[in-house]
């Protein structure tokens, strides 16, 4: 029982980071309908801009990790003003832009392997690391902030797309941009906000990693394989549905270990993604995107 | 083929309901309304696009809701689309010969066990094609790339297309939209030619005196409903269902 | 040094199996699969454990890697394939992690880390194919019957409806295109194919382990195709020249080790992204016209 406990402690942990990456590319996904797997770039980035920060830069640790959001933001905006955008104005496909945002992970993490080294970088996180133990569950400070950041990046999301113009905007285009055009919705702008929101959320994901673990270059394509497999269980265009996919998976994964070796945790997640898509192929609250729309 | 009480609604608008009628053999049936009447949602329906609300859609006794538009082509039943849908990077000959019955070839156990009788088989399809090409006066276009056609052409091509199928009923969105008049006396005709050669046609067109030319029957639809059927001259030269059809 | 070219050529058979197999799937059917190094694993364990553990031979592993890599192909391309391309992508993304899960440790099959060592040349009329030059005929004939397997799909009614799935699979399913079923069919042939490179790899180098198999692997197999283009069935056979090569050049410039491998990986990835701008069809395909 003590294990079921903390293996579903540490699976809600895991679940957040995962919510928070889904959060970030359900959103980009359901509104540019871009593969976006570099996403996972941005996420070690993210890691290593904090770790620049914090390490070389000497910048206290919330200074550098606020810095390393913004960071991680302008990168994603760049990757669609810069790739995609360019792309699409040639004319691409979308097989096309999933294609360059594959090259992109590939060459960003490869970087990141050349000039860190593949090895994990270690921050500084102080009292973070202190352990609060309650009851047979063992978690640090880093972990309840890890908890508590998955909820706040989740209301903060929705409060935007409900209240805010440029989330009402987002939301526009994300359920029929053709339609959003006519009104006089800026496409490109919307886009770009799009990626600078979805990448400032992937970003604490891959902080609150790098100050747990170390920061390692290849970890992002993990983290956007199962981000992509949580938006599709929580539902395409659905902002809940990839806060629950995310969630779910990581305790899936979790509690997983506590039947197979934890080398099968990847399994495990990738079966009942296939399971899932046979029986409920529109996930929890979403819309199927079937390959004929008509 | 009959029509009976089929319904859609999308999130909370009711695009078709209750819908009920008949197309009748070897005549030319008109489906007209005003914009956003639900024509080419009949349309979407009838051919398993779109799942049904409820009803039923009868052809030679075999029940056709519920079916995947691939399954319901088998049953004899084709159509057009109003943006064409043609295979622009692919030539005309290649538009028709994929309406044409090539099972053989498109098996990849028999195409490499049977080489013999998919090769004959392929020979008979593409004699076929020509054959439909010739009779909607494309032969000499059949090697362009089908986006390359004038869009006239393309109109007759995307007829072609289906009539090559052998289905029995063609039903045609909106085919003269778009052309001016010297092209319509090239599809008009055409539309009649099918009828000739024992096909049926439910057809959606704007055109009130097309249809009162074209039509042997006429469906009236609004906002999703049937408000009237019955021989064209009738439904067309109604008052009121004018105003309905003008004032919409 | 004429061993050494023959081994080249060996190799470039071996991917030109992989790259014009994965061509037919994301050239001409449009579905992109990230799977393809796990599909090539398959094969060759399959193919190794039945000749290591059953004692079959070459061909009998032939035969026993195609059918394992297109019943690993169905599995996943069945339910994903029934609704949006995206969902494969997903998948076989996916399947390629699980599969390299499986080789790292399933290890009483297949080893592990440590991976199969021993397995047997292939014979035939008492012929042992022990050296590379050997092995070139074999390589070459292989790669060229799965182009010509390749080729008689496309050139028939099966690659038309293909082609026709892929530019608009609406019209082609009102024209009774079964197109759920059509995918499957290709990805399982695709699938297939790979797979027997895998065999044909394990039984020359005669020892496998999974760090062949990797994710990595996979982004190589596509930059052939996309280097080579995918218009053109033939393209990747270019591609695998070229890329094969470039291990070597970077050797010339005297990288070191550890930066090597990144190295590679930058090139491959660059190439993608150049490629999606300048010539999406890759070097063999024709110019794109400028889309209205």
């Amino acid at each position: 029982m003590d294990l079921v406990l903390q293996l579903l402690a540490t699976g809600l942990v895991v679940g957040s980071l995962y919510a928070l990456c889904a959060l970030g590319w359900g959103l980009i996904y359901g509104t540019t309908l871009h593969f976006h797997v570099a996403h996972g770039a941005v996420f070690a980035l993210a890691a290593y801009y904090a770790f620049v920060g914090q390490k070389l830069l000497h910048l206290p640790l919330v200074v550098a990790v606020a810095g390393a959001v913004l960071a991680a933001a302008a990168t994603g905006l760049l990757i669609d003003l810069l790739i995609y955008q360019q792309l699409e104005k040639r004319g691409a496909f979308r097989t096309s832009i999933f294609i360059s945002s594959l090259g992109l992970l590939i060459v960003l993490e490869n970087v990141l392997a050349i000039v860190f080294t593949p090895d994990p970088m270690r921050m500084d996180i102080g009292k973070l690391n202190t352990a609060l133990i309650i009851g047979p569950v063992f978690l640090t400070y880093l972990h309840i902030l890890t908890l508590c950041l998955a909820v706040v990046g989740y209301l903060l999301l929705m409060a935007f797309l409900k209240w805010s113009r440029w989330g009402q905007a987002i939301r526009a285009v994300s359920s029929n941009p053709e339609m959003a055009r006519t009104v006089g919705v800026n496409l490109s702008k919307v886009h770009l906000l799009t990626y600078a929101v979805g990448s400032a959320l992937a970003a604490p994901a891959g902080i609150l990693v790098a100050m747990d673990v170390g920061a390692e270059p290849f970890r992002g394509t993990r983290f956007v394989l199962l981000a992509s497999v949580a938006v599709i269980m929580g539902g395409i265009g659905s902002i809940p549905g990839a806060m629950l996919g995310g969630i779910f998976l990581g305790l899936l994964e979790n509690l997983g270990i506590w039947k197979l070796p934890s080398e099968w945790q990847s399994a495990i997640s990738f079966g009942v993604f296939l399971v899932f898509i046979v029986v409920r192929p529109r996930g929890f609250f979403g819309r199927t995107i079937h390959s004929a729309e008509i | 083929m009959t029509i009976e009480k089929v319904s859609k609604a999308f999130g909370g608008i009711q695009a078709v309901e209750e819908c009920t009628f008949e197309v009748p053999r070897g005549l030319i049936t008109g489906l007209i309304g005003p914009n956003g009447a639900g024509k080419t949602t009949v349309f979407n329906l009838i051919t398993g696009f779109l799942r049904s609300d409820g009803g039923s859609i009868r052809y030679k006794g075999e029940e056709l809701l519920g079916l995947h538009p691939h399954e319901v082509e088998a049953r004899g039943v084709v159509r057009t689309f109003q943006h064409l849908r043609l295979w622009g990077k692919m030539t005309v000959l290649e538009n028709v010969l994929l309406g044409c019955r090539t099972p053989l070839g498109e098996n990849a156990l028999t195409l490499f066990l049977r080489p013999g009788r998919v090769r004959a088989e392929e020979a008979a399809a593409r004699e076929r094609a020509m054959e439909v090409l010739r009779f909607f006066a494309l032969a000499d276009r059949a090697h362009e790339l089908a986006e390359d056609l004038a869009y006239p052409e393309q109109k007759l091509l995307s007829m072609a297309r289906i009539f090559a199928t052998d289905a029995e009923i063609l039903l045609l969105d909106e085919p003269t939209s778009g052309l001016d008049t010297e092209s319509l006396h090239r599809i008009v005709p055409m539309v009649r030619r099918l009828v000739e050669h024992g096909k049926t046609v439910l057809l959606i067109e704007h055109n009130m005196e097309l249809i009162a030319q074209l039509s042997d029957e006429v469906v009236f639809l609004h906002q999703g409903r049937v408000m009237a059927r019955g021989a064209a001259e009738r439904i067309t030269r109604d008052p009121a269902l004018t105003e309905i059809y003008f004032g919409a | 040094m004429a061993a050494y070219i023959a081994h080249y050529l060996v190799m470039v058979g071996i991917y030109t199996i992989l790259a014009v197999s994965l061509n037919l799937l994301v050239g001409y059917a449009g579905i992109f699969s990230l799977a393809h190094a796990a599909v090539y694993g398959i094969g060759a364990y399959a193919s190794a454990l039945v000749a290591l553990k059953l004692g079959f031979g070459f061909w009998g592993g032939l035969v026993v890697a195609a059918a394992a890599g297109a019943c690993a192909a169905a599995l996943v391309a069945i339910p994903s394939l029934r609704v949006a391309g995206d969902y494969y992508i997903v998948a076989s993304f996916g399947l390629q992690v699980v599969i390299l899960t499986v080789f790292m440790n399933w290890t009483d099959l297949t080893n592990g880390h440590a991976g199969l060592a021993g397995i047997p040349r292939p014979r035939l009329f008492g012929l042992v194919f022990d050296n590379p030059f050997k092995y070139v005929g074999l390589s070459l004939a292989l790669a060229v019957l799965t182009y010509a397997i390749c080729r008689r799909l496309t050139d028939s009614a099966f690659g038309r409806t293909l082609r026709a799935v892929r530019e608009d699979e609406i019209a082609a399913q009102a024209m009774g295109k079964n197109v759920v079923l059509i995918k499957i069919v290709v990805t399982t042939i695709s699938s297939a194919l790979g797979a027997l490179a895998g065999s044909l790899y394990a039984h020359y180098i005669t020892y496998i382990n999974p760090s062949s198999f990797t994710l990595d692997e996979s982004i190589f197999i596509t930059s052939l195709v996309i280097l080579g283009g995918t218009e053109r069935l033939a393209g990747p056979v270019v591609g695998a020249f070229i890329l094969l090569a470039v291990p070597e050049a970077l050797k010339f410039l005297a990288i070191p080790d550890t930066v090597a491998a990144p190295t590679r990986q930058i090139l491959y990835g660059g190439l993608l992204i150049l490629f999606m701008f300048v010539r999406p069809e890759g070097i063999l395909g024709r110019g794109r016209a400028k889309s209205a």
